[in-house]
This record gives C-alpha cells, sequence and structure tokens, in this order.
C-alpha cells in the first residue's frame, strides 16, 4: 500500500475540519457576542528512512537524512476574543463590555460560567438573569416597583422606585472576570463558556478598573466574525482539499500500473 | 546475469519516484499549515559511486506572510527560527499560533513554552505587544525578548513534526523580524505541487514501461533464442 494515500487522506481530513469551523463562524454571524475561530494545523511524525550518512570517505561527503512526513492534522481551534462591534439596541436590560472581562452567571448544577452576552431580563422575583434564565452573579434584584433602571460604564446599577420616584437608589453593581488565557476557556454553547486548566483560574472585578472593560448599557456585542475573512478561507481550504484528492489519484495511478505489470 | 540489472535500475526509479510521491503528497497535505517548509527529494549523482542518491533537503525560503489580526500569531520574516523548550531538548520553530497556558507562559500552539533571552516568558497582563526585533511588550512594561535564530550552516535540520526542528547547532541573530498578527503560510504553491505531481506520474510510468520492455527482451532470450524451429 502506498503511503502517500494516507498521507493524502489526512490533508483533506484537515480541510475538511477547517471548512466545518468556518460553516459555524458563518451560522453564528449574528450571534450575540459570538467569538470565530480558526482551525490551524501542524505536520506530523516524520519517519527517518536514512539518517546523515557519509557516502565517500576520501573527499569526506555526506548526504543529509532522508524523512517522510506522514500528512498534517488539526493542531488547535483557537478562538479569537477580539471586540465585536456594539449595536444599541436601546433596551435597558441589554448590557454590553467594551473591552475585557465576562459576566458571570450560576449554571443550574451550581458551578459558574462565563458569558459577553448581556441581553438580560428579570425572573419573576426580579432577579437580574440571562436570556437563558441563569442567574446573573453576584446576585442583582430589581425591586418590583422600579421605574427606570440605569446602569453606569462602571457597572453600578440604580433604580428610580416607590415613593420616592425621583431620587434613585443603588441596587447592586456588575461584576466581571477575566482569565490569563480566554482562548483556553471551553465553550459550553448558549453563548457560555467554562473555566479549564488552560484558562487559568478567574480574577474577578468592577467594570473600568484593574484592566477590565467597560459596560454600555442599552447595547449589545455582536459578533467578530468577518464574513470576507470566512469566505477566503473557505476558497483556501476547498483547494486544498482538490489538490489532496488528486494527489490521491496520482498515487492510485501508480499503483495501478504497478500492478499491471504482471498480467 | 548483465541482462538483470536493467530490470534492478528500472524498480529502483520506480522506489523513487514512489518515495516522491510521498513526499509530494505531504507537502501537500501541509499546504495551509502555518511555518510549514516544503521537503524536497532529488537525484544526488557522487564521483565514483555507481548510483545516484536520493537526497532529501528542506526548502528553507520564506512563506508569504498573511494578516490574521490574532495578537498571539507570529509571523517570521527572515532567515531565523523561534526556540521551544520541549522534553527532548531545545527545538526550532517558525512560529506560527501561540498561546498562553493557564499560569501565562507563552506556549507553542501544543504546549511548549517559547524561550526568550531569560527564558520562559510569563504575561499576565491585558495586552501584549511584541516589536519587530521581538521585544515582548506587556502593559507597557517590556518583559523579555524572543530568542531567535539560525541553525549552524552545513548542518542538517531534522523535521520532528509540529513545525518543530531539532538542529545540531544554533546561534543568536538579528536579521529575522517578528511579525505580530501575521502566520506565514506554507512556501509551497499548489501549481508546483500539481505539475509535481503529474512529472513524478509520468515518470513512474516511463519506468514501468522500460521495465515491461526489459521483461519482454529477457522473455525472448530465455524462451526463443535457443528453439530450433
Amino acid at each position: 500500500m502506498n503511503p502517500a494515500l494516507r498521507t493524502s487522506a489526512s490533508g483533506m481530513v484537515a480541510q475538511q475540519r477547517l471548512i466545518d469551523v468556518i460553516a459555524n463562524n458563518l451560522a453564528n454571524v449574528n450571534t450575540t457576542a459570538f467569538k470565530r475561530s480558526r482551525a490551524t494545523f501542524e505536520d506530523v511524525l516524520y519517519e527517518t528512512l536514512q539518517g546523515e550518512s557519509l557516502v565517500n570517505y576520501q573527499s569526506n561527503e555526506s548526504v543529509a537524512p532522508v524523512q517522510i512526513g506522514k500528512g498534517t492534522r488539526v493542531a488547535n481551534v483557537l478562538r479569537f476574543h477580539q471586540q465585536g462591534t456594539l449595536q444599541e439596541t436601546g433596551r435597558p436590560l441589554d448590557i454590553a463590555i467594551e473591552g475585557e472581562g465576562f459576566f458571570q452567571v450560576q449554571r443550574p448544577d451550581g458551578t459558574s460560567g462565563y458569558t459577553r452576552d448581556g441581553s438580560f431580563t428579570l425572573s419573576n422575583t426580579g432577579a437580574l438573569v440571562t436570556g437563558a434564565g441563569y442567574l446573573v452573579q453576584p446576585g442583582v434584584t430589581i425591586p418590583p416597583d422600579a421605574v427606570d433602571i440605569t446602569i453606569s460604564a462602571s457597572g453600578i446599577i440604580a433604580v428610580r422606585s416607590g415613593d420616592n420616584a425621583t431620587a434613585t437608589v443603588e441596587v447592586g453593581r456588575i461584576e466581571l472576570a477575566r482569565f490569563a488565557n480566554p482562548t483556553g476557556l471551553e465553550s459550553l454553547g448558549e453563548n457560555l463558556y467554562r473555566e479549564t486548566v488552560a484558562s487559568g483560574q478567574p480574577m474577578t472585578g468592577q467594570p473600568q478598573e484593574g484592566g477590565f472593560g467597560r459596560v454600555v448599557q442599552g447595547n449589545l456585542e455582536g459578533s467578530n466574525v468577518e464574513i470576507v475573512i470566512e469566505m477566503t478561507d473557505m476558497i483556501a481550504a476547498q483547494r486544498a482539499y482538490e489538490i489532496n484528492a488528486k494527489a490521491i489519484r496520482a498515487s492510485d495511478d501508480m499503483m495501478q500500473s504497478t500492478n499491471d505489470l504482471v498480467r | 546475469m548483465i541482462p538483470f540489472s536493467g530490470l534492478l535500475t528500472a524498480a529502483r526509479t520506480m522506489a523513487y519516484y514512489s518515495r516522491r510521491q510521498e513526499i509530494t503528497a505531504n507537502n501537500l497535505a501541509n499546504i495551509n499549515t502555518a511555518g510549514f517548509k516544503a521537503d524536497r527529494l532529488v537525484a544526488h549523482s557522487l564521483a565514483d559511486y555507481p548510483n545516484p542518491v536520493p537526497v532529501e533537503a528542506t526548502d528553507l525560503r520564506q512563506g508569504a506572510l498573511r494578516m490574521t489580526g490574532r495578537p498571539l500569531d507570529l509571523g517570521l520574516e527572515g532567515s531565523g527560527f523561534l526556540v521551544t523548550e520541549t522534553p527532548g531538548g531545545e527545538r526550532l520553530t517558525r512560529g506560527g499560533s501561540l498561546k498562553l497556558d493557564g499560569a501565562g507562559q507563552l506556549t507553542t500552539s501544543d504546549g511548549f513554552p517559547v524561550l526568550g533571552s531569560q527564558g520562559i516568558i510569563v504575561l499576565t497582563g491585558s495586552t501584549i505587544q511584541i516589536a519587530p526585533d521581538g521585544t515582548v511588550i506587556s502593559d507597557g512594561h517590556a518583559v523579555d525578548r524572543l530568542r531567535i535564530v539560525t541553525p549552524e550552516p552545513g548542518t542538517a535540520l531534522l523535521k520532528e513534526g509540529s513545525g518543530r526542528f531539532v538542529a545540531a547547532g544554533a546561534t543568536d541573530t538579528t536579521d529575522t523580524k517578528v511579525r505580530q498578527g501575521q502566520l506565514e503560510d506554507a512556501n509551497l504553491d499548489s501549481i508546483g505541487g500539481m505539475v509535481s505531481l503529474v512529472e513524478i506520474q509520468r515518470a513512474y510510468g516511463a519506468s514501468v514501461t522500460v521495465l515491461r520492455t526489459m521483461d519482454g527482451v529477457l522473455g525472448s532470450i530465455t524462451n526463443d533464442v535457443a528453439r530450433v524451429s
């Protein structure tokens, strides 16, 4: 069996993975706070067929080693945590983060999740929850008679409520978390991420302090998918796929003509 | 025995072209691998040595740099290599998509630390800038400088996979620029790859024809020459 067949097949599999990642990016082009990913490749083990050897003792001539590579594989699918553009919605509980940081939410199993999707709503008890209904941490409860909710750039949530409808009362503050390596976070779907060994421990803090970004009320962060980049990557992947298919056919033809030697 | 040497020569040529096909297949499989350097197999004739020796050479020419915008994508412009520390010792690599691990160490995409002049680079700040000379700046402070080396001339550079090279010796260099937010494409083009595929396939086919012709001649000699009709 010609090993070139498997080598070329690994190239086709890798390009297929690239297309999978691009398809997911394009599917999420309008998903709030979606971060695009990119597949990166690496070459795999090399078989050293003959080491560097001396071939002529008189003239001290040596030849370089012959190494045959065994194809490619997906090294990583890296997520790009660049800022998405802010889109104004005018809804008071839509909050975007401009700069670094994630909102912290409590998942149903009690563990923490992290998200940049700030399309929050209120639960039946007035607690601030995500669109999927997870509690925002630390918990903030808006009084039922609140008439006007304002969230400052530093995350302070203030309302006007009750009899004293002219003065604003602070009811809580948004706390953000950040990570040494946000690319290492694990995607859970629903715009949520989970910490991993690779991401490092969350460091919490207030917006606009210690490297955290500011929060912008009435806005949502768009996805950072650039359609033009995805399209060009898709063309590159498709062409690479085709040429690997051609290499398989060439190897096949060579094996065919060898087999035809004895009739 | 003399007639059989032709058969052996044709068989050796076929083996040579199958090997070239394997190498071309590997080059083409890595056409989208950042920092990949293509391999070439050429037949090398040696003085007073009867048969050509297949010699492999890694083509170290510069690949095209492509903008990605990711701060830890590093493309090198020039002949230098970054240095990474693996359990097997120091290895050379042409950059690529670096990342930070949980402790903030700068690593290659498969997790081996990238070395600066003071050893492993730890980044905990919120911004990372890398100057063309390799200086790593985090939150406005220079943290370290990436080590950039070139292998000793005339020594073999072995590939280890995952974009790593094993060098017999390497010296520091300053003629290589580090481009942040860019990746180096593989240094092969698909047109050249197609041409190689066609060339290999045809040369292989020609050797098969030679072998078959030799076989026919030998068949005539063994079966027909001694026959008295």
